[in-house]
């Protein structure tokens, strides 16, 4: 009877995890599913098999376009938030600097202020410094916003980095600079890693940002946007599932090699 | 590669160690040995360098455009005009508190923030527990992974799969409709359900994983000392477990609240008529025709001092020892 009472809560945990785990995944499933159904319109069973969603989608120009835009904007914000983050991340941990802890309060600000907010207060800098809306302003909106996240992951190993590593190879003859380049930069590289990982997957996924300070060419969260608010069609289906199986294995990638790493 | 054998323990710059490829090409160069000849001996240099990138990037990209819509929201007008006047007025915080148009949805965002993050707190919770400390240790990351896979999706594409679902010809209804249970489909999407359902959906991750650090450090030893003792399931979860995870709650409260007070595509997508909440107020004012830059800058400034005081608030009084965003 003891048993029975005491087993009663951890099966109930487990049927809410399990609740929780379809919740998350089901709107996903029947979204993949309905991608290769034959038909406009959602029904079960899924009946006849097709890939000619697929093929209409690889075909689409626009979607090719705002790929390869949206890849392109990804990566040059992971570069750019990538240097800044870990400069102010060598500044924050450098000793004797006054002020260190409202230099990392500031360069975290961006991570609390809300989306929109950040995305509302970039289009009126960019007006005020008299950049245009488009590319540029993209990716420097997408860059403020990623900055913060870096800063934390390299601070976060850079705090467990051994201080003698830099001293060694100082008495060893290395300057400054090359000292930093060959022993700071390696130890730094899972969360180095970690950090661009979630760069490039903050900056294809951004909405926000993008709708307030881009032009005329749509991203591929706006092309999505735009054809959803078009209404359902199996062909968004397909679109959405190649981003998502693209995203997922990007994502377990980074999983599998930051395990790797730290083990 | 480094040649240690030839040199002294502790060498100047004019004994250099040889590297190979492009790192020794330009540590031989003249104009680096002569800019690194200044950075190792001056510490105002070496200052400078450290600080100069970050402390620019900081005040121009981290408090230059808060402080510029600060600026603007004070304004009578902007872009300035030649025949208005471009003093500095209060009239655009005046505007938000006279006009219910305004206010209504502001109010209903704040409202809806808290529902969301309430909820997903309770839902989340024990999700947590159940990864932290039931699964067995050599599982526990693949438990972690399944939660974690939708959420390399996308804002977008969650979205729109929710909508798939809820939809008048999506799947609940087709299903509902095929079982013979209704014979109209129910209106789910378009109302607050819809909405705060996929919000929930979207922010979900930022309170699991807190949660789950945080349950995850609590010594187990504890819980069983605590049943040991004498105390019941119930009791354990108050006075031991709740406690010791309240660094979770509160970081995985404050993320999903601040993100959920200014989520954006999903309430243009999911909500409806009756669902307008602020930030699509304040859209408006910058897009389309009517360019009200001054009133939205003072709408934003409004969203951002009130729901960063709320957070602070809610620290200070649940008190956790140290939030961490990630």
């Amino acid at each position: 009877m003891r048993n029975y009472f005491n087993d009663l809560p951890k099966s109930a945990l487990g049927a809410s995890y399990w609740i929780f785990a379809v919740y998350l995944v089901l709107p996903l499933a029947l979204m993949t599913a309905m991608s290769f159904k034959d038909a406009n319109f959602i029904a079960f069973p899924i009946g006849n098999w097709t890939l000619s969603w697929y093929s209409k989608v690889v075909q689409d120009k626009q979607f090719l376009e705002a790929s390869l835009y949206s890849i392109g904007i990804a990566l040059a914000t992971t570069v750019s938030a990538t240097i800044i983050g870990v400069w102010i991340a060598l500044l924050v941990s450098a000793e004797n600097i006054w002020g260190k802890a409202v230099i990392f309060a500031l360069a975290c600000l961006p991570a609390v202020v809300p989306g929109l907010i950040n995305a509302i207060s970039m289009r009126i800098f960019i007006r005020a410094v008299d950049i245009p809306t488009g590319t540029f302003a993209i990716i420097l909106a997408h860059t403020v916003h990623a900055v913060p996240f870096v800063v934390i992951m390299v601070l976060t190993r850079l705090r467990s980095m051994p201080a003698n590593l830099v001293d060694a190879a100082r008495d060893l003859g290395a300057d400054p600079f090359i000292a930093f380049l060959r022993v700071t930069i390696p130890y730094l590289m899972p969360a180095l890693f970690g950090g661009m990982i979630f760069c490039v997957l903050t900056s294809i996924d951004d909405f926000v940002r993008t709708f307030f300070l881009g032009g005329y060419q749509p991203t591929l969260p706006m092309l999505i946007f735009a054809k959803v608010q078009g209404g359902m069609s199996p062909e968004i289906n397909a679109m959405a599932t190649i981003v998502l199986v693209v995203t997922t294995a990007i994502g377990l990638y980074a999983e599998h090699f930051t395990r790797r790493s730290r083990s | 590669m480094l040649d240690t054998t030839t040199q002294p323990p502790s060498v100047g710059l004019s004994m250099v160690p040889h590297y190979a490829g492009w790192i020794g090409r330009t540590a031989r160069s003249g104009l680096y040995r002569h800019t690194i000849g200044l950075l190792v001996e001056s510490r105002r240099v070496r200052l400078a360098v450290l600080a100069g990138v970050p402390l620019v990037w900081i005040a121009m990209l981290h408090i230059g455009p808060i402080l510029q819509m600060a600026n603007i929201s004070l304004l009578a007008n902007y872009p300035p005009q030649p025949d208005k006047s471009s003093e500095y007025t209060l009239a655009n915080y005046a505007l938000f508190f006279s006009d219910r148009l305004y206010f209504l949805p502001f109010v209903r965002s704040l409202i809806f923030a808290a529902v969301v993050t309430i909820s997903t707190l309770v839902i989340v919770y024990p999700v947590a527990y159940y990864v932290a400390k039931v699964v067995q240790p050599k599982n526990r990351m693949r438990a972690l992974l399944l939660l974690l896979i939708p959420f390399w999706a996308g804002e977008l594409i969650r979205t729109f799969s929710v909508i798939m679902l809820l939809a008048n010809r999506g799947a609940l209804n087709v299903l509902l409709r095929e079982f013979g249970f209704i014979d109209r489909p129910i209106p789910m999407l378009y109302t607050f359900f819809s909405l705060s359902f996929g919000v929930i959906y979207l922010l979900a991750l930022y309170m699991l994983l807190p949660l789950y650090s945080a349950i995850e450090k609590i010594p187990t030893p504890l819980i069983h000392a605590a049943a040991d003792l004498g105390a019941g399931p119930l009791q354990r979860f108050r006075r031991v477990i709740l406690p010791l995870s309240k660094d979770g709650i509160v970081s995985g409260c404050s993320l999903v609240y601040l993100t959920a007070v200014g989520v954006f595509a999903a309430p243009l997508l999911l909500g409806g008529p009756n669902a307008v909440i602020f930030p699509e107020v304040i859209a408006t004012l910058f897009h389309g025709s009517n360019d009200k830059w001054p009133e939205g800058a003072a709408f934003s400034m409004i969203m951002l001092v009130v729901s960063l005081t709320t957070v602070g608030l809610f620290m200070r009084v649940v008190g956790g020892r140290s939030v961490r965003l990630m």
